[in-house]
């Protein structure tokens, strides 16, 4: 009998999802950085150096780490699934990712191909090792959910563009960047986005929305259909994109449908959620279905412009969209996580989450966020504003981190201080 | 309810404490006094559910199984963290804090919806599975239980 999901010392310590939590803010701000001194002409370009820097910056150091960090606390309680030995595992993938982007982003700055190969090695490596273990504990849970189905996809996703990442990097590492180069890259980016992020985001909805915001379920038709039905879709445009361009645009029309439909169906959902709460994580909600589904139009508009405005795609969707939601759920599950793990431990007069964060700085952020990613929107047309956008979007993740650490910091000092230790709860009642 | 399956009735029972949850919200939103009669409401509608669980529920279980450190205890434990914040809330409408209301509300949502996808995903399916010969029987007598 398989009990693993809900013994005790299964969950998996708060160290391992937190670890993720606090780094992410900080390649954000890395990323911030480099966007202050790049020109506006080089990054509309996206496969210029400075762009897939940056770009990876977010995707992996943001992205990346909320989304594993994410994931190892959410498989035991999601799917009661336990990926074996989390510890180590979780730690091992942390270091390899963490020096592997570092690696990444300077091996491509310098195009020094040791840097290269070490980046793929280290982020190979990390990718996989978490990637796989999350893999084998999913497939030993027998009551598969929607939002189960939708991480085993995504992690499906991630498993092959880690691969194809492999290789893209060895085409810098080793200067042998052919037609296949950008034919693969095109695959990884937008498999990236759509199937890793997007459909692990519309699987954990599932089940989050009507659970925490007591919102009206999902339709059978989307629990059921809707993962396998956008799977198929990339998988189609995939061979279209190789082997007959002219007739891409069917299949993204056809993936960009179910992501408009998540958007307005989110919406709809907020709207009609019994919950009276209107915290940043809603905002942080409606904001994302917003740039959803502007950029699902502007991908479709771009085929007919000679992919000109795929730039500016990718900062609606990555931006707009999926990194509003890793942040909005930021601020629910690190504070949460500081509550619980304290609360277990017997500390009962600790402050709620709502009181771990200042909420002025974490609507700061919010607004900081949002002016940020208008302004990279805009700066496509006028060049000067990229500047003031890039330090906005610094300041606002400076102010990410700050807030993550406040919650981080109530830990370590209740766990220092030991302001009560009063075990009457746990009493039988 | 003439439900005779342990896991739809408790996860049914889920629900419904949800939208006591909701309506509470909704009132303390307006005014914290005048939720103070669905805060007891819903405090009342969790505690009914917790003994069926621990009285009824965990108990057979346990007998049948022999798992008794188990995947129960661990429940239990978060019961009693639930009912220790739900103390709070009626503390706090007495001194008519608003911020710590909603503080307390959303921390105990968070514990709550985690603690039922646990139950709901794990616990009554296996629940279910070994106790589907008494299942009828149990749940007559959740649907007769005198809270205490």
């Amino acid at each position: 009998m398989d009990f693993n999901g809900l013994s005790i010392d299964q969950a998996p310590p708060i160290s391992a999802p937190v670890r993720f939590f606090v780094t992410a803010p900080i390649f954000g701000i890395i990323a911030g950085i480099f966007l202050l001194f790049s020109d506006s002409a080089t990054l509309m370009s996206r496969y210029s150096i400075d762009a897939i820097v940056i770009t990876h910056l977010i995707t992996i150091g943001l992205f990346g780490f909320i989304m594993l960090g994410a994931l190892t606390q959410m498989l035991p309680v999601l799917a009661s699934a336990n990926v074996p030995k989390i510890k180590r595992v979780a730690l091992f993938s942390y270091l390899a990712l963490f020096f592997g982007l570092l690696s990444m982003a300077a091996g491509l700055e310098l195009s020094n191909s040791v840097l290269l190969w070490s980046a793929s090695a280290l982020l190979g490596a990390g990718f996989l090792v978490l990637i796989v273990s999350m893999l084998y504990a999913l497939k030993g849970v027998k009551h598969f959910t929607a939002s189960i189905k939708g991480m085993f996809t995504s992690l499906i996703f991630a498993f092959m563009i880690v691969l194809m990442g492999i290789y893209l990097l060895y085409g810098y590492a080793e200067d042998d960047v052919t037609q296949l180069h950008y034919i693969v890259a095109n695959i990884h980016s937008v498999w990236a986005v759509f199937g890793f992020a997007g459909i692990l985001i519309i699987g954990v909805a599932f089940q989050v929305l009507p659970m925490f915001y007591v919102a009206p379920r999902f339709k059978q038709f989307c629990k059921k259909r809707v993962v396998i039905l956008i799977s198929i879709g990339l998988f189609i445009w995939m061979l279209l994109s190789i082997y007959a361009e002219q007739y891409a645009l069917y299949a993204k029309l056809w993936i960009t449908t179910f992501f408009w439909a998540f958007a307005t169906t989110v919406w709809i959902k907020f709207n009609k959620r019994k919950r009276p709460i209107s915290d940043l994580t809603v905002w942080y909600w409606r904001s994302a279905s917003i740039f959803l589904t502007l950029g699902s139009f502007l991908w479709i508009y771009d085929e007919f412009f000679k992919h000109e405005y795929i730039v500016m795609v990718g900062i609606l969707i990555g931006g707009g969209f999926i990194l509003s939601i890793m942040l909005g759920m930021l601020y629910k599950i690190v504070p949460f996580l500081v509550w619980f793990h304290l609360n277990a431990l017997g500390y009962m007069t600790i402050p709620t989450i709502n009181e771990m964060i200042d909420k002025r700085f974490a609507r700061a952020q919010f607004i900081l966020f949002i002016v940020a990613l208008i302004g990279f929107v805009f700066s496509f047309y006028l060049p000067q504003i990229l500047t003031p956008s890039a330090l906005f979007f610094t300041v606002s993740m400076i102010l990410l981190e700050y807030n993550m650490l406040g919650a981080v910091r109530i830990y370590r000092r209740t766990k220092k201080t030991k302001p009560d230790f009063d075990m009457s709860a746990f009493s039988t009642n | 309810m003439t439900l005779s399956n342990i896991k739809e009735y408790l996860t049914n029972d889920h629900r419904r404490c949800d939208d006591v949850f909701a309506q509470m919200e909704e009132k303390a939103h307006n005014s914290l006094s005048d939720a103070k009669e669905l805060t007891q409401e819903f405090i009342a509608d969790m505690e009914r559910h917790f003994q069926r669980e621990e009285r009824i529920v965990f108990p057979e279980f346990e007998a049948k199984t022999g798992m008794v450190n188990g995947p129960t205890e661990m429940m239990r434990q978060e019961h009693a963290q639930m009912r220790n914040l739900m103390q709070q809330f009626l503390e706090a409408i007495e001194n008519d804090d608003k911020d710590k209301f909603f503080g307390l509300s959303e921390t105990l949502m968070i514990l709550l919806q985690q603690h039922n996808m646990k139950e709901e995903q794990m616990l009554y399916t296996i629940v279910q599975q070994h106790l589907s010969a008494e299942a009828g029987h149990i749940v007559e007598k959740m649907n007769s239980l005198i809270v205490e």
